[in-house]
């Protein structure tokens, strides 16, 4: 096997085709680039609020004195300067009366788009902390615009840790959003943060897997290669390590430009670099085997697009994998994001270490694919 | 020079047989190549000249063919055996776009499939350069990509891929086509050239009858059967007077005039080479010429010239192949 020279073929090829080489290198940043835009401190990120304190109110906790005025606390802090958050106005209510007045005006400042959010606090939002119980808040947002709802949500966590900070305590808020578990520091870009887990290994998915899936279909010169001593196993060997070679520069490129947009990752960078060159293994490999078992380009382009959505619906981001039944965790798990996530969560959130488990599942599925590669370019009817 | 021992058989080819899906496309093919020789496979369009070569370039599995067939001593069919003979022999296909990398150069190119013979770089490219050389290509062009080449160029790297292993044997599947006709002679004579210098046997699959006048044996293909293989000149000596032919241009040429000089008694063959044009085969030309000049004349038609002359490989291909299908019409 003389695997060096095939390897030098497969550069010498990617680097001839200068349109497609800017493209692997162009595409994922811009995407990077529009996600992190969008994302990050952009206009999106900041929202107007109103709030409403029915803290003045009687209520029938345990501290009936009412004698700690946390809520002024918590408008201060707004009424100060946050990144995500300004305050329009805020209404202290003393009796139902006045709640339901304040409460229609917000709703139809909401309705106007003159303020994103209101919040409400509750009745014994001040003694619930002073006695360390769940404090519940409440906000309402325009339930129309799904992506205000998701990045209000993660924002929420900003003057909420600035509010604890101020008193002293450590609260606990029962909001009802998904990330509470974790925390990104609000300095850091928090809604890049939490879709990042999602995105990034997609990303990172999409473009390795268009870099290898025309490497086979597209290299016309390539049965003639099987009339020289060079065996189909050294050709998938090749175009493997080639296709990893350009893999490792364009996860290289993607996580430098993730931390340049505000990427927070509490465990090891070294680690998730090499989560993030797992998942483009999975990726060159799944372009590889889609590139075996097609006929023509336009072929490899629609498997392309079929495996690209497949991977994205098995993501485990869309169905929740503990409440499916066994037949249909082998599918999540047969594709790299049901690993390739909570990898990156474990790593950027939690500060874990890499799970052992999991990475080995990336490397195997890459394996499988490499296999199912091989294989069918062995059974593959080639001619010149 | 050409020693007919069996130490330099390069290809010997007994009772192949090939079948695709019960579907017999080569019956009963024998022969036998020497080092050094070249060989030129011809046959009309769908006789089984590249499925021969498949079989001996190690194209089709085993199960498709039946027989005895060594190329290099060896047997293709299993994998140890087919890699061996693929070390050792070199192959031309016909397309230029299966064969060669467009974006890259043509010292890339031969450099890449070198590799696959463990050729070192520099060596290769030394091996190239000589190569280039014998068969011109200009050396500004060597190291642009291959897309900025003429067709004669891009094919003659092809042939310098086929050849950069030194190959005992080199196959080339219709070098010639797509190719003006003066590049053509060229390129035949490169070949030549080439088989002169290195000694490679050559096979050579084509339509064009003139490649004859470079090859030491012709194979003469129909229908998956193998009707000649022998030197073009024994072949055309097999002809009636030894290939010998008169040439007459004829003053309003028809079928007519044709089917009368047809009825000349010692007639064996005409064929209308041209508009005015005719080449009559007699039996025992040198005796008999004047006698058909006589016959010619004698029914009124008007001879504007003649001239005498050896047939040359095309007609004999064409004879030959008419004669096949009137044997096979008769048993019919
Ligand atoms: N893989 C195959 N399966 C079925 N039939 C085939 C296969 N390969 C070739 N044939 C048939 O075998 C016959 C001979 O084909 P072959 O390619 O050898 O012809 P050829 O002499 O090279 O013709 P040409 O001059 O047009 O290239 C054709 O009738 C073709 O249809
Ligand atoms: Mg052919």
């Amino acid at each position: 096997m003389y695997i060096s020279g095939l390897v030098r073929k497969e550069l010498g090829r990617l680097r001839s085709d200068k349109r497609t080489l800017i493209l692997l290198f162009t595409i994922p940043l811009i995407l990077i680039i529009i996600f992190g835009l969008t994302s990050g401190g952009g206009p999106s990120g900041f929202f107007r609020a109103a709030i409403i304190t029915k803290d003045d109110m009687d209520c029938f906790g345990d501290f009936p004195s009412n004698s700690t005025e946390y809520d002024d606390v918590f408008i201060s802090i707004f009424q100060n300067n946050l990144t995500s958050f300004g305050l329009e106005t805020y209404y202290n209510v003393s009796n139902e009366f006045a709640y339901n007045n304040a409460y229609i005006e917000c709703e139809q400042m909401l309705k106007n788009e003159i303020i994103d959010v209101f919040i409400v606090l509750v009745e014994n939002f001040s003694e619930t902390i002073e006695n360390n119980v769940n404090t519940e808040l409440l906000y309402f947002i325009d339930a129309s615009n799904f992506d205000a709802i998701k990045s209000i949500n993660v924002s929420m966590l900003e003057p909420i840790s600035l509010f604890k900070l101020e008193i002293g305590k450590t609260a606990n808020f029962s909001m009802l959003i998904p990330y509470l578990e974790f925390e990104v520091p609000f300095w850091e870009s928090q809604v890049l943060n939490y879709a990042f887990a999602l995105t990034i290994p997609l990303i990172i998915i999409g473009t390795t897997m268009n870099l290898s899936c025309l490497s086979i279909v597209s290299e016309g010169p390539l049965p003639r290669m099987l009339i020289t001593p060079t065996s189909k196993k050294s050709i998938i060997l090749s175009k493997l390590i080639a296709n990893s070679l350009i893999m490792i520069l364009q996860a290289g490129e993607i996580f430098i430009a993730t931390a340049i947009f505000g990427l927070y990752c509490l465990g090891s960078l070294f680690e998730l670099f090499l989560v993030f060159l797992a998942i483009g293994l999975c990726g060159v490999s799944m372009g590889l085997f889609i590139s075996s078992i097609s006929k023509t380009d336009q072929q490899a382009n629609q498997l392309y697009m079929v495996f690209f959505i497949v991977v994205l619906l098995f993501s485990g981001q869309f169905v929740s994998v503990g409440s499916l039944p066994p037949s249909m965790k082998v599918i999540i798990y047969s594709f790299p994001l049901g690993y390739g996530i909570p990898l990156v969560l474990d790593i950027t959130l939690k500060g874990v270490s890499i799970h052992f488990g999991l990475f080995s599942g990336l490397l195997i599925i890459s394996t499988v694919y490499v296999i199912l590669a091989y294989l069918s370019y062995l059974f593959k009817k080639v001619e010149v | 020079m050409k020693n007919k021992s069996p130490k330099n058989l390069v290809v010997n080819v007994k009772n192949l047989e090939v079948f695709f899906k019960k579907k017999q496309i080569i019956n009963n093919v024998s022969f036998q190549v020497y080092k050094g020789e070249i060989i030129g496979l011809f046959g009309i369009s769908g006789a089984g000249k590249t499925t021969i070569i498949r079989v001996l370039t190690c194209q089709i599995k085993k199960k498709h063919w039946k027989g005895i067939v060594t190329v290099t001593n060896i047997t293709p069919g299993k994998k140890q055996n087919n890699s061996k003979i693929l070390e050792k022999i070199g192959y031309v296909p016909q397309l230029e776009l299966l064969n060669l990398y467009y974006d890259l150069s043509p010292l890339v190119n031969v450099e890449i499939f070198a590799s696959n013979y463990g050729i070192k770089k520099d060596n290769a490219l030394k091996i190239a350069r000589d190569l280039f050389k014998i068969l011109d290509i200009p050396e500004d062009t060597w190291n642009n990509p291959l897309k900025n080449l003429s067709g004669g160029e891009k094919k003659r790297v092809s042939m310098a891929i086929g050849l950069i292993h030194k190959p005992s044997v080199l196959f080339l599947d219709e070098p010639t086509t797509g190719v003006d006709a003066n590049k053509r002679y060229d390129i035949l004579n490169y070949l030549k050239k080439l088989n002169r210098k290195l000694g490679t046997t050559m096979f050579i699959i084509t339509h064009d009858l003139e490649a004859a006048l470079v090859c030491d044996k012709t194979a003469i293909l129909r229908e998956g059967k193998l009707l000649e293989f022998d030197t073009p000149y024994k072949l055309i000596s097999s002809l009636a007077s030894d290939g010998q032919l008169v040439r007459f241009t004829i003053e309003n040429l028809d079928e007519k005039i044709i089917k009368k000089i047809k009825q000349y008694p010692l007639c064996k063959d005409i064929s209308r080479t041209g508009n005015n044009v005719i080449e009559v085969f007699i039996q025992d030309l040198e005796q008999n010429y004047s006698n058909l000049i006589e016959y010619i004349i004698n029914n009124n038609i008007k001879i504007i010239s003649m001239s005498r002359d050896i047939a040359n490989f095309r007609r004999y291909f064409q004879l030959r192949i008419k004669e096949e299908e009137e044997k096979e019409f008769k048993e019919k």
